[in-house]
């Protein structure tokens, strides 16, 4: 497929461009280089608006995140940005905020796998004979969740969780207040986030379930294997690589993303800092003081630290995944 | 192996009945599980504006009043219309920029192709967060700010876009490519008149996938709508800090309201909405 469209024949030019027979042999040259270079920009051409903007607003921002770190700016554009060095990193680390935020943040990735890793592959596992349009049926009403606006869900979440009259507490006869008591505030924003996610895991399993070769299975029950054995020894490695992916995605696609919005809907990181994950923390950083600079630090220090929890996890995964060959 | 079996291991004792009813049971649960928040929601907003804090399973009798007030407080049918206009366009965008991209990995060699499509695989390591600030000052100095391009615009790429649509392209037979060539077509007629038709169910695929995520984006529209809140999304949550969060009758109206496009496309196109996530990998 190499240079695919590299003899793509030239549009004819038009009569008046074609240059006049005086101009001999050299500017016939002139122009065939000219094409030839002509054509090695074309993939460039086709690439140019999305790579523009990835540059714009992705890796530009990146770089001058990290400019922003050494300086001392409210993001007023009256107010001069002063240098200050180190000193926004010596803040952000001797500051308390960081070390707790991590923490939430792991805490929050904990309590997702349940719903991302657990009910599915029990639900999957239990459920591998219900087939047709029962099933579709099924995981369509599973699947719901996942398409929910966050700040929609928020809205909803709020009235059933309210204290008095929400159906949660009425139907349990408790009286927490579940979003202004520490413990409770964590397990609503990590449950709410879990019943988002739980139907793209659960459909997900179901898919990796339904490519893992049937024969295996068969041969092993012919060599005498129960059916459980079967299903750890075989059913369960065969489904390492969703499972990979499925704990990849909790930790840097769902921790990050989908709590954001019910964090500022719901808790705005309170009580106390008690929902506070990394991702609220840059943003109360940021736009809420206006501390351009540690707000920037800490975005460094996390870039950083996101990227080598990546790479940890990528190399692990290369590890224990078990391919189908 | 008979075709019956196609999908699931065969386990001994075969297909019992109990194993069946077991089966339809926990799926049975668990979406009922899962649609119950989402049935509440619709349910609160349609009871009596008096019978609000009724707990009773079914909303009897119905009423809209709910509705109209959310009507009357927020602006909600100009809401909904910027926010399928951000949607809309930025999908569109999206969709655009990552056809062309896809176009120019999948068809030609070209030096620092490698690197390129990394910096788009690389895109989802760097959180908006990181981001936000520089591309705050940026909009700002562009006048942008609190405006609804200032929403679209810095969203016209998407990274995974870029790499579903170089996978497809990658397994497009490459005999139709050749055969636009020979017949002396230019790349970009190729593009419109070869690719773009056969490739027509992946990018409806995509393009499903990137308007809900474009619809339910709460994120940019929060940092640069601070002065209006144009969108749903936001108009939901001025809702939820204006009212003290319990006037739950047009807060849910709201809620539901914003959620009601999204739940239309997806009865409409329920298989190709699930598979075009599922399939989308890491997002």
């Amino acid at each position: 497929m190499s240079g695919m469209f590299v003899e793509v024949a030239p549009p004819t030019l038009p009569a008046s461009n074609v240059a006049p027979a005086a101009a001999g042999g050299r500017g016939r040259t002139a122009r065939r280089v000219a094409r030839r270079l002509g054509r090695g920009v074309v993939p460039y051409l086709y690439l140019i608006p999305a790579l523009g903007m990835l540059i714009v607003w992705t890796y530009r921002p990146l770089v001058e995140t990290a400019n922003y770190s050494f300086y001392s700016w409210n993001l007023s554009p009256t107010q001069p940005a002063t240098p200050v060095g180190w000193h926004n990193y010596h803040r952000l680390f001797t500051l308390p905020e960081l070390g707790g935020s991590v923490w939430r943040t792991l805490l929050m990735i904990l309590g997702l796998l349940p719903f991302t890793i657990v009910i599915p592959v029990v639900v999957g596992l239990l459920s591998r004979e219900v087939r047709g349009r029962a099933r579709s049926i099924y995981q369509a009403l599973i699947f719901l969740p996942f398409l929910v606006a966050p700040v929609a869900s928020a809205a909803v979440w709020q009235w059933l969780l309210s204290p008095r009259s929400g159906a949660v507490n009425r139907a349990t006869g408790s009286s927490v207040n579940w979003f202004h008591e520490r413990w409770p505030a964590l397990i609503a924003i990590t449950g709410i986030t879990g019943w988002h996610v739980l139907g793209f895991a659960v459909v997900v399993v179901a898919a990796g379930l339904a490519s893992i070769n049937g024969d295996y299975a068969e041969a092993a029950s012919v060599d005498g294997a129960s059916r459980w054995q079967i299903t750890r020894w075989l059913t369960l490695p065969l489904l390492s690589p969703t499972l990979v992916f499925l704990v990849l995605s909790t930790a840097l696609l769902f921790a990050p993303q989908w709590t954001f919005p019910l964090i500022d809907t719901l808790t705005q990181g309170g009580p106390v800092n008690a929902t506070t994950n990394v991702y609220y923390l840059l943003w109360e950083y940021g736009i809420q003081s206006f501390d351009a600079g540690l707000a920037s630090a800490a975005g460094v220090v996390f870039f950083i630290g996101f990227g080598l929890v990546a790479a940890v996890l990528l190399w692990i995964s290369e590890r224990v995944t078990i391919h189908d060959n | 192996m008979t075709l019956a079996n196609f999908d699931a291991p065969v386990m001994p004792g075969g297909q019992s009945r109990t194993r069946v009813v077991v089966g339809h049971l926990t799926l049975a649960v668990l979406g009922l599980a899962c649609v119950f928040p989402i049935y509440w929601l619709y349910a609160t907003s349609l009871r009596r504006p008096n019978d609000v804090y009724e707990v009773s399973p079914l909303p009897w009798p119905l009423s809209v009043g709910s509705y109209r007030t959310a009507i009357d407080e927020i602006n909600v049918l100009r809401l909904l219309l910027n926010t399928t206009l951000i949607a809309v366009l930025t999908a569109l965008g999206q969709l655009l920029t990552s056809l062309l991209a896809a176009y120019a990995f999948a068809a030609w060699n070209f030096p620092l192709k490698r690197v390129l499509y990394l910096a788009f695989v690389g895109s989802w390591l760097v959180p908006f967060q990181v981001a936000m600030l520089p591309n705050y000052v940026l909009l700002h100095q562009l006048g942008l700010l609190n405006t609804l391009s200032g929403v679209i615009v810095p969203n016209l790429v998407s990274g995974l876009g870029v790499l579903l649509l170089r996978q497809h392209l990658d397994s497009f037979p490459k005999e139709l490519l050749e055969a636009a060539r020979m017949d002396g077509r230019s790349s970009w007629s190729t593009l419109w008149t070869v690719v773009v038709p056969n490739l027509r169910a992946a990018l409806a695929a995509l393009g499903i996938l990137l308007l809900v995520n474009a619809w339910n984006e709460y994120f940019w529209p929060a940092l640069v709508l601070q002065r209006h809140n144009d969108v749903l999304q936001l108009g939901i949550r001025s809702f939820m800090s204006a009212t003290e969060g319990d006037d739950w009758g047009p807060l849910t109206a709201t809620a539901g309201l914003a959620c009601l496009p999204i739940f239309i496309i997806y009865l409409v196109l329920q298989r190709h909405v699930v598979s075009g996530f599922v399939r989308s990998g890491l997002r």
